[in-house]
């Protein structure tokens, strides 16, 4: 299983990595919209972990333009703040949603469970 | 009916009477509403009465007036009447004097038994005549016929003659006879060869006394007669008896008649008339002279002015009541629409001011979490290392119990964290259908056995037509866990406590916590619901709790309020919608489906 990781808080999105590849799952890391859209040209991702609050694209419309390059790929959105506006507009796109912080084992889980559906 | 009666006046109470709430002053546009009804009660009184009290002055002085006048007009006429009835008396004596003297010459007259003849006819046909007797020019009474032996006495000197020389026929004043009293008639015939002889009379007074009287309608009227010089010529009722000088000042001897006012010290105001008596063509030595007082008329005048003051009396009252009425009315209603105001007003604030709070809450939470996920992440690494990674360190169990340490009190500040944005945010409902007894019973399983303990009597009383509500079951637990928490707190051992639920309100229901405990101080009411406001002692508690159970209720659509009284109790009453969440279930079930 590959995954991309999109957060603007770079330490924590590189940390998170680092704990999923121990256990075995392929993760990696970009903090803007911009490489994650570059990432997924040279790569191919079963799940993108996307922040919902990111300076110049946003999780939702990089969930957008992400879903318009790979359709089948799978989208969670992962975030310690959101405004009501981004949630409610998160819970119209119907994507899973988990608030920080989240525990590895609990990611890991939803991951498995999300690549096996 | 009383209950009916009772409700239909119910608006006009004077609500606004009672104290207002301190709690609502603040928001009030008004503050004293006794002085807004006496302000406007004084200005439509002076409007609405200061007419009424102008229209009764007039009237009173136009009655004044139109009573005077009238009072003036029956003087008139009545001292008129009385003097054609005086006038017309005394002619007729004077004529007949006339008539003797014409018909009869001297001779005749002077022929003993001559007077005595015309005098028994005279005294057939009229009143008065005492006696009859001739007189020469010089004075010198030459033949008598009456009843005194008088012969040859000389009336040279006597007023009476003097004038009698002047008048064909003359009618003198009251003349004094001792304690008697007279009055002379005279008449002039010419002798052949010039001369001239008086025939003259004594005219007793009576005759005019008794056609006075017939003037006297009442005890307030007085009317008679003086002479030139103002002494009294019959009876006064008023000024005394004849031969007394009148103590009320006549007008000039002006002919006909002339009423005036006057002012008595004992008979207060009167109103006189006054008519010189003429006869014949010729003026008499009297005045008729008539008084009324003005009591006479006063008790129309006071029967008129009682009614005049019962009518405006009877307005006046009217008007006040009515404008009593109205001011009530409409203070009451614009003070209850100043309550309503106040009242929104204030919850209005309330509730800004826990949303703002809640805001500030949730944006601090947000920013802690990026930290505090970065530190439970590095620390989960860590913890990864020591026991995923082959180091010198792999199975040191102090390193990782420190790291578990870290791990735990980051989970802690996320539980506090997820609380505070609990408090604002919409996030993570989960709505189903909730049979209310159920969740009521599952919360109270918790306390069962501390109820024991403390000997605390739990009564539940869901009524039995309740329905079931659609909304979050987790979030529902934990507002009535945390209602039920605090009233445990507040409550000494032997309480009790009670819940409620029931559905008064149309697509509405309400479930009250009710305890008997300790109460909350009016002060601590208004802030109970803001984030880390407590009454508990330090480090007791977080302050969270009703904070969160305001934000949990908002979030399911619903209200909170709390009535406390201290040292009797608190009930909190949970107010949610029956079908408010439905249309969100039937998104959640079609997108489950």
């Amino acid at each position: 299983m590959k995954i991309l990781l999109v957060d603007d808080e770079e330490k924590f999105v590189m940390m998170l990595a680092k704990r999923l590849r121990m256990r075995k799952i392929e993760a990696d890391y970009v903090s803007t919209g911009q490489q994650a859209l570059e990432k997924i040209k040279h790569q191919r991702y079963d799940i993108a972990v996307l922040d919902v609050k990111m300076p110049k694209i946003g999780g939702i419309e990089l969930k957008h333009k992400l879903n318009e390059r790979v359709p089948d790929l799978k989208i969670i959105f992962l975030t310690g703040h959101a405004s009501k506006a981004d949630y409610d507009a998160a819970a119209q796109e119907d994507t899973l949603f988990l608030s920080k912080p989240v525990k590895i084992e609990n990611l890991v889980k939803i991951l498995h469970q999300l690549k096996n559906q | 009916m009383i209950k009916r009666f009772l409700k239909a006046v119910e608006p006009l109470r004077a609500g606004f009477n009672r104290c207002q709430s301190e709690q609502l002053g603040p928001f009030c546009t008004f503050t004293n509403y006794r002085r807004i009804w006496m302000k406007g009660f004084l200005l439509l009184g002076a409007v609405s009465l200061l007419p009424l009290v102008v229209v009764v002055l007039i009237h009173y002085r136009l009655l004044g007036t139109s009573i005077d006048s009238e009072f003036n007009l029956r003087m008139e006429r009545l001292t008129s009447d009385a003097r054609i009835k005086i006038t017309s008396e005394i002619e007729k004596r004077l004529d007949i004097f006339s008539f003797t003297v014409k018909e009869n010459t001297y001779e005749q007259l002077t022929a003993p038994g001559g007077l005595a003849g015309i005098l028994k006819n005279l005294k057939l046909g009229f009143d008065g005549f005492e006696d009859l007797r001739v007189i020469t020019p010089a004075g010198v009474q030459t033949a008598y016929a009456g009843p005194h032996e008088v012969k040859k006495t000389d009336y040279s000197n006597q007023d009476w003659f003097k004038e009698s020389k002047k008048h064909d026929v003359y009618i003198s004043a009251l003349q004094k006879d001792g304690d008697a009293a007279y009055m002379m008639i005279t008449a002039k015939s010419f002798r052949p060869g010039g001369s001239f002889f008086i025939l003259g009379a004594v005219l007793q007074p009576e005759f005019l006394t008794q056609t006075l009287s017939a003037y006297k309608t009442d005890e307030y009227t007085d009317i008679f007669l003086v002479n030139r010089s103002g002494i009294i010529q019959t009876t006064s009722a008023f000024y005394g008896d004849i031969f007394v000088k009148l103590a009320l000042a006549l007008p000039d001897n002006a002919p006909g008649t002339q009423t005036f006012l006057d002012k008595d010290d004992q008979m207060g105001p009167i109103i006189a008339g006054s008519a010189v008596i003429s006869a014949l063509d010729a003026e008499t030595a009297f005045i008729l002279v008539a008084v009324k007082q003005k009591k006479a008329i006063m008790s129309i005048w006071k029967r008129l002015q009682t009614r005049l003051n019962y009518f405006a009396a009877f307005c006046a009252l009217g008007i006040i009541v009515a404008i009593s009425v109205a001011c009530t009315f409409v203070i009451n209603t614009l003070y209850r629409a100043d309550e309503h105001k106040a009242e929104t007003t204030a919850m209005m604030e309330q509730n800004n001011r826990l949303a703002s709070i809640g805001q500030l809450a949730a944006g601090v939470a947000h920013e802690i979490n990026n930290p505090m996920a970065l530190i439970d992440q590095t620390a989960g690494y860590i913890k990864d290392l020591l026991a995923l990674r082959e180091q010198p360190h792999k199975g040191d169990k102090e390193l990782v119990e420190n790291i578990d340490l870290i791990i735990d009190e980051v989970e802690r500040c996320g539980g506090i964290t997820n609380q505070l944005l609990g408090f604002s945010r919409k996030f993570d409902i989960q709505i189903q259908k909730i049979n209310i007894k159920e969740i009521v019973s599952d919360v109270l399983i918790f306390h069962q056995k501390e109820a024991q303990y403390r000997n605390i009597k739990l009564t539940v009383d869901v009524a039995e037509d309740i329905p079931e509500i659609v909304t979050d079951r987790g979030k529902l637990q934990q507002i009535l866990m945390n209602l039920v928490n605090n009233a445990f707190q507040a409550m000494e051992n032997g309480n009790c406590l009670d819940i409620r639920a029931f559905n008064e309100e149309l697509n509405k229901i309400s479930i009250t916590v009710r305890d008997n405990g300790c109460g909350i101080a009016q002060e601590s009411l208004t802030k109970i619901f803001e984030p880390f406001y407590t009454t508990k002692e330090e480090g007791m508690g977080t302050g969270l709790g009703l904070s969160i159970t305001y934000g949990l209720v908002e979030k399911l659509g619903g209200g909170i309020s709390v009535v406390s009284k201290e040292n009797e109790g608190t009930v909190f009453t949970v107010t949610l919608p029956v079908n408010g969440l439905k249309e969100r279930v039937n998104s959640y079930e079609n997108s489950a489906g």
